[in-house]
């Protein structure tokens, strides 16, 4: 009796040295490249650290820099630029990678070749793609061209214009990331019992009708996933926008994650730029708890 | 009769629909082969309207120019990123599958309680911690050195959690069995479990590749002295310094993105089956 408790003993022991032994590495450099980070992150904050004085000389100042936000007119600007971003993105990206992903899976010819031209675009460089739309663009380019054969006379500068700069990142964004929406939704299609839609069809439910109380409802815990999945990569939209436009032309395309990054590293102020990330880190939070909270009311699994 | 109808009428809609999303398709694509092909025209034929797939002259002086640029050194940030990439996947195989193992192979005490938080961490946003990220690796002295890619990318937490689900489907049976024969932990992992999981860490290292390889954030702001910059900086870089010349800007494209797209020709299923699976974040 006592040899077998010692055994089991002995055992647990030896299981719990090589869990640690195991996980050893990656807590270490977890901690170090991730916890600590966002540690830091909450208390930059609150300090007045700059990116080229040390970070011994930093002092606390309190909510200062909360403060400063809400009355920093060029930072409220660049939020709101950043909603309205989110805004076109969310429902473009979604609505385009759900209709394309029904119309594949309905059974279309060459499934491999329209699956791979529409998720190219995910896996591609950005920086280099975004030399590519410049120049299709820009002044003298082939789209200006086009328009201009067309019979227009001053047609839009897409990306080079104060008010068209910002939906056209946004429809490139769209274009960049659908590969992904796309194909995550085609498994969950996939996935969807066709004998369901059959006897619809069958009590006689018209095609849109099936979508609509059918199809939609089926897939609805991968559009709760895509949707959040979406909100976050719309606030953190750093590359695409630098890579096309770095926030011009003026301001038009400084979103939040523009304004941080310019904040701390060209105006020197790391702890009023960390404040704005912590701002944008809440509203992130805000609106996944806000999505997590509603799913119940749309979402079947 | 009627059913005959049917069929006909279904066939024709799915060739219609067929057409319409190979001609959107085909829109998606325009942007690659418009870069492909204006590479290999001369400067004067890149904008000129029409445009022309297939350009009148085949010229190769724009990949010549491009790697024979003294100051831009394309040779030197090729080799950087291939360097950072094939680095970053060696480590991550390692680090990811060997703590996934503990996850979901090892009983020890507290087991729950550390993954629990490690999943916690996937709902912070990667962007807030950029700025303290900077300090540390002063701190540390990893600015301007490639460890400063390499390792926030190491310890990811995605994939810990995707190599984990994987693991724990392969039947406990299996290493119990391994254990009598004598195995220890190591070797169960390294004999057994390792290679039953290929396809998941086949997608981890796919998609490891394309992060790393089209990383941008990391490079603009931890690597600061030009020759050991990555491509993606430095493709920024020199088209911003080469305004003039549009075949040598899509000559520089295509080189940035001539490797990932043929991994991604010859892996598409992976790719594909991979994001379908475990729907991996963008």
């Amino acid at each position: 009796m006592e040899t077998v408790k010692k055994r089991k003993y002995s055992r647990q022991k030896k299981e719990n040295i090589y869990g640690y032994l195991f996980i050893l590495p990656y807590l270490a450099g977890f901690f170090i490249f991730q916890g600590f980070p966002f540690l830091i992150a909450m208390v930059l904050g609150f300090t007045d650290v700059s990116y080229i004085s040390k970070i011994q000389n930093a002092t606390f100042v309190g909510f200062q820099n909360f403060v400063k936000f809400f009355r920093d007119e060029y930072a409220l600007a660049a939020l709101g630029r950043t909603g309205l971003y989110s805004l076109i993105y969310v429902p473009l990206i979604m609505v385009c990678g759900f209709v394309i992903a029904y119309l594949v899976n309905k059974g279309i010819h060459f499934k491999k070749l329209v699956r791979s031209m529409f998720f190219l675009p995910y896996v591609s460089n950005m920086v280099a793609v975004a030399v590519v739309f410049k120049l299709l663009l820009g002044p003298g380019g082939p789209v200006i061209n086009l328009l201009m054969r067309l019979g227009m006379e001053n047609p839009p500068y897409l990306l080079y214009g104060l008010h068209t700069a910002l939906p056209t990142v946004v429809v490139i964004a769209v274009w960049k990331g659908l590969g992904l929406n796309f194909i995550t939704y085609l498994a969950a299609l996939q996935n969807v019992d066709n004998s369901l839609i059959e006897a619809a069809q069958i009590d006689g439910a018209t095609k849109m009708q099936r979508i609509r109380h059918i199809v939609i409802p089926m897939v609805s815990p991968t559009t709760f996933f895509l949707m959040i999945s979406s909100v976050i990569t719309s606030l953190q939209n750093f590359t695409t926008i630098q890579a096309l436009t770095a926030g011009g032309p003026g301001q038009s395309t400084t979103v939040m994650s523009i304004n941080i990054i310019r904040t701390s590293f060209s105006n020197f102020q790391t702890g009023y730029a960390s404040a704005q990330a912590l701002v944008m880190f809440l509203i992130v939070l805000v609106f996944t708890v806000i999505q997590w909270r509603g799913q119940n009311k749309w979402v079947n699994y | 009769m009627k059913k005959d109808n049917y069929v006909i009428r279904e066939k024709i809609t799915s060739w219609v629909i067929t057409a319409v999303l190979i001609g959107i398709g085909i829109l998606c694509i325009y942007p690659f082969l418009f870069m492909l092909s204006s590479s290999f025209k001369i400067s004067g034929e890149v904008l000129q309207y029409p445009i022309k797939l297939i350009p009148d002259k085949i010229v190769l002086s724009n990949y010549t120019d491009l790697f024979g640029d003294p100051y831009y050194n394309f040779g030197r940030w090729y080799i950087n990123t291939i360097v950072m990439t094939v680095t970053t996947i060696l480590l991550k195989i390692f680090v990811v599958t060997i703590t996934a193992y503990a996850f979901a192979k090892i009983k020890f005490q507290g087991r729950n309680i550390v993954f629990l938080m490690l999943l916690s961490a996937l709902m912070i946003p990667g962007d807030i911690m950029l700025i303290p990220r900077y300090i540390i690796f002063k701190q540390i002295d990893i600015i301007d050195k490639m460890w400063s890619l390499v390792l926030p990318a190491t310890f990811d937490v995605y994939f810990v959690f995707m190599v984990r689900q994987a693991f724990v489907s392969i039947p406990d049976s299996l290493s119990e069995a391994a254990e009598i024969d004598g195995c220890n932990h190591f070797q169960i992992y390294s004999r057994i479990v390792l290679p039953l999981a290929k396809p998941s860490i086949v997608t981890m290292v796919l998609f490891t590749f394309v992060w790393s390889w089209n990383d941008y954030m990391g490079p603009y702001l931890f690597i600061t002295s030009i020759e050991k910059q990555m491509l993606s900086v430095g493709i920024k870089l020199f088209t911003e310094g080469q305004v003039t010349d549009p075949a040598l800007q899509m000559s520089a494209a295509t080189i940035v993105l001539i490797p990932i797209l043929v991994l991604f020709f010859f892996s598409q299923k992976y790719f594909v089956e991979g994001v379908s699976n475990t729907g991996v974040k963008g």
